[in-house]
């Protein structure tokens, strides 16, 4: 994936048109720039998720071993989905403070964010109760497949449960933006390269999963 | 039972564990009338192998493949022919010795069958204990009629032996002996006299 | 089939009964927290919002200790080779599962009267309670079932299971809770319509655990 290499270019060009491009918004002042981080840090936190819940079903699917390490894959992925979840939450709690006045209050989106690392953190608890044994890839990725389909049960019940403070979805077309063109602009390219930047973390740990994984081959071979 | 003939057929098996190699491109078949005796030091696979050959695990590579006169058995149906004794396998404890094999009897019609063989293998008397108060060897006799109850066409014992008094071997044997014609025996073990009940050997080297 | 369902059931009623340890200390618990609360709380009647969250806290809790026990004392008595030679896949997962249904069951008639007299609970819809006690036990033992499978191969460590089943389950807390509330106030409406959330939501759960169940059960 040479692709995931543009990184280099789109993160630093992200990061200068949110500080220096975009105009600040309208009632949130200056601080509405974390918008260009926080935003695209959930969507890698959800794209990251559902990698892994696809990965795992290829894995479970895959009888004759047609992929290699599937399930590596979706750890892997998964794993950079924790980073990206808890950097999402916290620059989230930041923003709430800045513009609601606290850093908590159990809005309908925190809720599902907080579900989410919860999720992550049960498969990662039984990823590492499972060390040594040999099923442990079939049992990680069951769980994420598992998980997987009872997260959009949530999407009915958490509206229901909460009224939310937050601004309109920003990502759904349908509902009005709040946003100008340029802020517009920049919230798409940060977007993208934060989608990079997901695939290009993916794609390291992959090679390093890869290269263990020869080495270990090698190795017992002797 | 005599007019079907069953074949095991492994091919080209390996068993790694972590860091040791157990054994490397295996293969071999035995078919209905025949017994094969596996043989080997401590720790070189013995039980391993026999729990591929009976699907309880997966080799690294190779594959074994059941077959019902020429034709492949699926892959889920195989528990169905097969009977197994292990020191890895224990029955409930909770449960009495009628109870468990009770458990194990796939039809239930057969049930005058149980207390037959629980005569035969001297458990009568304590067919209404429960298994916490079984001696070890009375385990591995109840072990056995869980194996052989259902009449499965292929047997596979994992140190059959262990734990018996002389009585208890030469029963288990002498029934070894009689239904050996009809099936597919596969014992692992180091006993002499277990190795002499299988007209095959396979040594595994360390 | 249904015959060897049954045959597992039998055996799994026999077992647990006979060493009573895991249901016992369940309803022990259950019936401790209840006593605890109603202690600690003096005779203060709380609203019937908290009611509900602490009924049904409490009996998540103490049904942590029994629903994957079912699973995990096949490995720890290391039975689970010999009930999965004996009988098939899909009986295994039936029978755990109905095994569970009663089990939460159970667990509920104990701790439900308990609170009720303890904590001054004024059920003003005890249709609708009973109903939502019922299908949401269902939907939590249908959702856990498969989870106690996986922890159960993870050396059954008690407090994993409450970790991996709780994000998966508080829908169904949440649902339950807010309908529990409506019972208690008589607000019935939605009520009912949340007791079929729970039935279609078992549904899902039950049929994804049956396709998942053989990656997790054979080794």
């Amino acid at each position: 994936m040479k692709a995931t290499k543009l990184i280099f270019i789109m993160m630093p060009l992200s990061i200068f048109l949110a500080f220096m491009w975009a105009p600040p918004a309208e009632i949130l002042g200056e601080s509405s720039r974390i918008i260009y981080f926080h935003v695209p840090l959930a969507w890698g936190s959800v794209l990251a998720f559902v990698y892994s819940g696809i990965v795992s079903i290829l894995f479970l699917a895959d009888k004759k071993g047609k992929y290699t390490l599937l399930d590596e894959r979706a750890y892997n992925s998964a794993g950079i989905g924790m980073v990206f979840t808890i950097l999402a939450i916290i620059s989230g709690a930041i923003w709430a403070k800045m513009s609601w006045g606290s850093y908590w209050n159990w809005d309908p989106r925190q809720t599902s964010i907080t579900i989410l690392m919860l999720i992550y953190i049960a498969y990662f608890s039984l990823h590492s109760a499972l060390k040594d044994n040999e099923s442990k890839g079939r049992i990680c990725c069951s769980y994420l497949i598992f998980a997987m389909i009872t997260v959009p049960l949530f999407i009915f019940i958490i509206p229901r449960m909460y009224p939310s403070l937050h601004p309109d979805p920003i990502i759904n077309p349908e509902r009005k933006l709040k946003l100008n063109a340029q802020m517009r602009t920049v919230l798409m390219i940060s977007l993208f390269s934060f989608t990079l930047l997901y695939f290009y973390l993916l794609n390291l740990m992959n090679r390093i999963s890869f290269i263990d994984n020869k080495y270990k081959e090698k190795y017992y071979e002797e | 039972m005599t007019d079907t003939n069953f074949e095991i057929r492994a091919d080209s098996l390996s068993k790694r564990f972590n860091k040791t190699l157990l054994f490397k491109g295996l293969s071999f078949s035995i078919k209905t009338g025949n017994s094969l005796s596996l043989t080997g030091p401590n720790g070189s696979g013995k039980s391993t192998l026999m729990q591929i050959l009976a699907y309880i695990q997966k080799p690294t590579r190779g594959s074994v493949t059941f077959f019902q006169n020429e034709k492949k058995l699926e892959e889920n149906d195989i528990n169905r022919y097969i009977g197994f004794t292990s020191p890895l396998l224990n029955p409930y404890e909770e449960l009495t010795g009628y109870e468990n094999i009770y458990f194990v009897l796939r039809n239930k019609k057969d049930e005058a069958k149980i207390l037959p063989l629980m005569e035969e293998f001297l458990l009568i008397k304590h067919k209404d204990k429960s298994l916490k108060y079984y001696s070890s060897g009375m385990k591995q006799r109840l072990k056995f009629i869980c194996a052989v109850i259902n009449d499965p066409p292929i047997l596979f014992f994992d140190e059959p032996g262990t734990n018996l008094d002389r009585k208890g071997k030469d029963l288990i044997y002498s029934y070894i002996e009689s239904v050996k014609k009809e099936k597919i025996i596969v014992i692992a073990t180091n006993e002499e006299e277990e190795i002499r009940l299988c007209r095959e050997d396979i040594k595994i080297a360390q | 089939m249904l015959s060897e369902i049954f045959r597992n059931l039998r055996k799994d009623f026999r077992v647990e009964f006979r060493n009573r340890a895991a249901i016992n200390i369940s309803i022990a618990f259950a019936g401790i927290t209840t006593l605890a609360i109603s202690l600690t709380a003096g005779g203060v009647s709380f609203s019937p919002r908290v009611q509900s969250i602490m009924l049904w806290i409490i009996m998540f809790f103490s049904a942590m200790n029994g629903l994957a026990h079912i699973f995990i004392r096949e490995e720890e008595e290391r039975t689970s080779l010999f009930l999965r030679l004996n009988s098939s896949l899909e009986s295994v997962f039936l029978s755990k599962l109905l095994f569970n249904f009663i089990f939460f069951l159970i667990l509920q008639v104990v701790i439900c009267p308990l609170y009720i007299f303890f904590l001054q609970v004024d059920v003003k819809s005890p249709l609708l309670f009973l109903l939502i006690l019922v299908s949401g036990g269902i939907a939590i033992s249908s959702s856990t079932t498969i989870l106690g499978a996986m922890v159960s191969k993870a050396g059954g460590k008690g407090s994993l299971f409450t970790v991996i089943s709780f994000p998966i389950l508080l829908p169904v807390l949440w649902i339950a809770i807010t309908s529990t509330t409506d019972a208690l106030e008589k607000r019935a409406s939605a009520g009912f319509g949340n007791t079929l959330f729970f039935l279609a939501f078992s549904g899902v759960i039950i049929s994804i655990s049956f396709l998942l169940f053989k990656y997790i059960w054979v080794e």
